[in-house]
């Protein structure tokens, strides 16, 4: 009962705070005020019970509290104050009631309250602000995270977390940010803005460290939720949901990604019985219908494409890998970066051979030298060709560059077992 | 990404510098630290104290044995460190180059690998 009031919760955050920011403006003092809504209801309702109209109730009590902190705000604000008091409550309250008919998060396309939350995740993922302070924003304004739960999330102080949400909050202020959709010309780019947050978030949560109490702020599924109400948001948008299969396809296989000791299980060795089916069919349909109808192949389409191939193979050696190259090729067109070309070289490694798959990785020193990837690919690829002592020169190198544990575990082990006497 | 800023020193070296420039030097650590609060990229900034006023904990036989120490009076020792939360490397080698320090003496910019929950004890890095 308490997991779905919260899930209610954190569904109507959005809407809320797009109605009032709809009508009042100001991110800073309306969020705060759906903040403590959230808290009043979080507190209450287990209590008393879920009100019928449970968006009604939020947007009188956000409405109220925002009036309070409008009251009690200085000079400076005298003049939106005098706007917005000349308005009397109970108009407030009934206008926001009148668009509260239907159930929480049945928002068709076209509604206020479905333009009004991609207006906000637009706001949160301003290009004013730093990638850490748009996941920070997007994360309580959005996913209605308190301050406290982000803040664990990633590690840091409150009072550090709760500075970097009011310094956005600050920049977008002075950035002179409206709550306005971006122009046309500007949108597809403050989309890939959104969609870039979001995969940021679920990759956070993916692939860097968790406590033992992050259930309620698995970033993970934090990230796929926002994915999917994103997809809701814009169901013919074929990057969207390319993202949520990607996000989907990935999860699939969090189960056996690492040992019982932590260290990194690679894809190769996974245990690939354990793989979610259910999460594979959803995010392979996914993939399916958004190659069926695009125009132009974007970068989550090719990654979930890829991560798609990988998933619906039974083991390595069955892995489509001419498939896997094509779609590598294709990625490095439209997204190049030496990360996309080192996947692209295990791709030549496994359709060629390794020696051409080294040969592709030559050209990657000085982007990624200092990076552990290229050295553990490089120490794969010299396994495969039968060359175990630069491969155990390159699984050193790669330990070496390791800036995260079970990765570093993983490729200390490869290099013991290289160096392990009568191999 | 966490990073740790270290800068190093000896007493010696900072009895050379003149009083109103020692004074300025720590505004300006003063000015570096708020700046960088208030970013939400600093999480910490902390110095040790002289080098005269340091113990060194042994254990004999399971018992523990007390004497000052260590007398680093020429060598450098550590003097202050700096912790960051930030989203790339890049980014922290920014803010190094603004500790004030950096006009005078490098400043060292180390990885975190490990960081241990506050709620279990257990290497956060390692899931």
């Amino acid at each position: 009962m308490a997991t779905t009031t919260e899930d209610l919760l954190r569904e109507l955050a959005p809407q809320v705070l797009g109605v009032l920011m709809r009508r009042y403006g100001g991110l800073d003092t309306c969020e705060d005020a759906v903040q403590e809504a959230l808290l009043d209801a979080a507190t209450q309702w287990p209590a008393s019970g879920v009100p019928d109209n449970p968006r009604g109730w939020l947007l009188t009590v956000a409405t109220r509290r925002l009036t309070d902190m409008l009251r009690s705000e200085s000079a400076r604000r005298r003049r939106e104050d005098a706007v917005y008091l000349a308005t009397p409550p109970a108009v407030l309250a009934r206008a926001g009631a009148a668009g509260a008919v239907g159930s929480a998060g049945s928002a068709g396309e076209g509604t206020p309250d479905h333009d009004d939350t991609l207006v906000l995740l637009f706001l949160c993922c301003h290009p004013a602000l730093s990638p850490s302070s748009q996941v920070a924003l997007t994360l309580r304004a959005v996913g209605g995270l308190t301050t406290a739960e982000i803040a664990r999330a990633f590690g840091v102080p409150e009072a550090t977390m709760a500075q970097r949400i009011s310094r956005a909050k600050q920049q977008i202020r002075s950035a002179g940010a409206r709550f306005t959709p971006p122009d046309a010309a500007d949108r597809d780019r403050r989309l890939r803005a959104v969609q870039q947050v979001l995969y940021l978030i679920f990759n956070e949560g993916y692939t860097a460290s968790a406590g033992q109490d992050l259930q309620r702020t698995d970033l993970t599924a934090e990230g796929i939720r926002l994915g999917r109400m994103l997809r809701r948001l814009l169901p013919g948008d074929a990057e969207t949901a390319a993202l949520l299969a990607l996000m989907l396809l990935t999860d699939a296989r969090r189960d056996t990604r690492s040992g019982p000791d932590g260290a990194l299980v690679p894809l190769a060795e996974q245990d690939r019985s354990r793989w979610d089916q259910q999460l594979i069919a959803e995010g392979t349909a996914l993939v399916e219908q958004t190659l069926a109808t695009t125009r132009a192949l974007g970068p989550y389409q090719l990654q979930a494409a890829i991560a798609a191939v990988h998933d619906e193979a039974a083991s390595v050696e069955d892995t489509d890998w001419e498939e896997v190259l094509a779609l590598y090729e294709l990625l490095a067109k439209v997204a190049p970066g030496p990360m996309v070309s080192l996947g692209k070289a295990v791709a030549i490694a496994m359709v060629h051979g390794p020696a051409a798959g080294l040969a592709a990785t030559d050209d990657l020193a000085d982007a990624l030298g200092r990076h552990h990837r290229l050295h553990a690919v490089r120490g794969h690829l010299h396994e495969m060709a039968a060359d175990p002592a630069a491969a155990a020169e390159d699984y050193r190198a790669a330990a070496r560059y390791a800036t995260n544990i079970p990765e570093r575990r993983y490729l200390e082990r490869k290099l013991a077992r290289l160096q392990e006497p009568g191999r | 990404m966490k990073y740790m800023l270290i800068i190093y020193g000896n007493q010696e070296l900072w009895n050379s510098i003149d009083p109103a420039e020692w004074e300025q030097e720590i505004a300006a650590f003063d000015t570096f630290n708020k700046k960088f609060y208030d970013t939400g990229e600093l999480l910490g900034a902390y110095g040790v104290a002289d080098a005269a006023a340091t113990k060194l904990v042994r254990l004999t036989g399971g018992q523990p044995g007390v004497t000052d120490g260590p007398y680093l009076e020429t060598k450098e020792y550590l003097a202050s460190w700096f912790l960051l939360d930030v989203d790339s490397e890049e980014r922290a080698v920014a803010i190094a180059a603004e500790v004030p320090s950096a006009k005078a003496r490098p400043v060292e910019v180390w990885p975190i690998l490990h960081e241990a929950s506050r709620e279990t004890g257990v290497d956060m890095g390692v899931v």
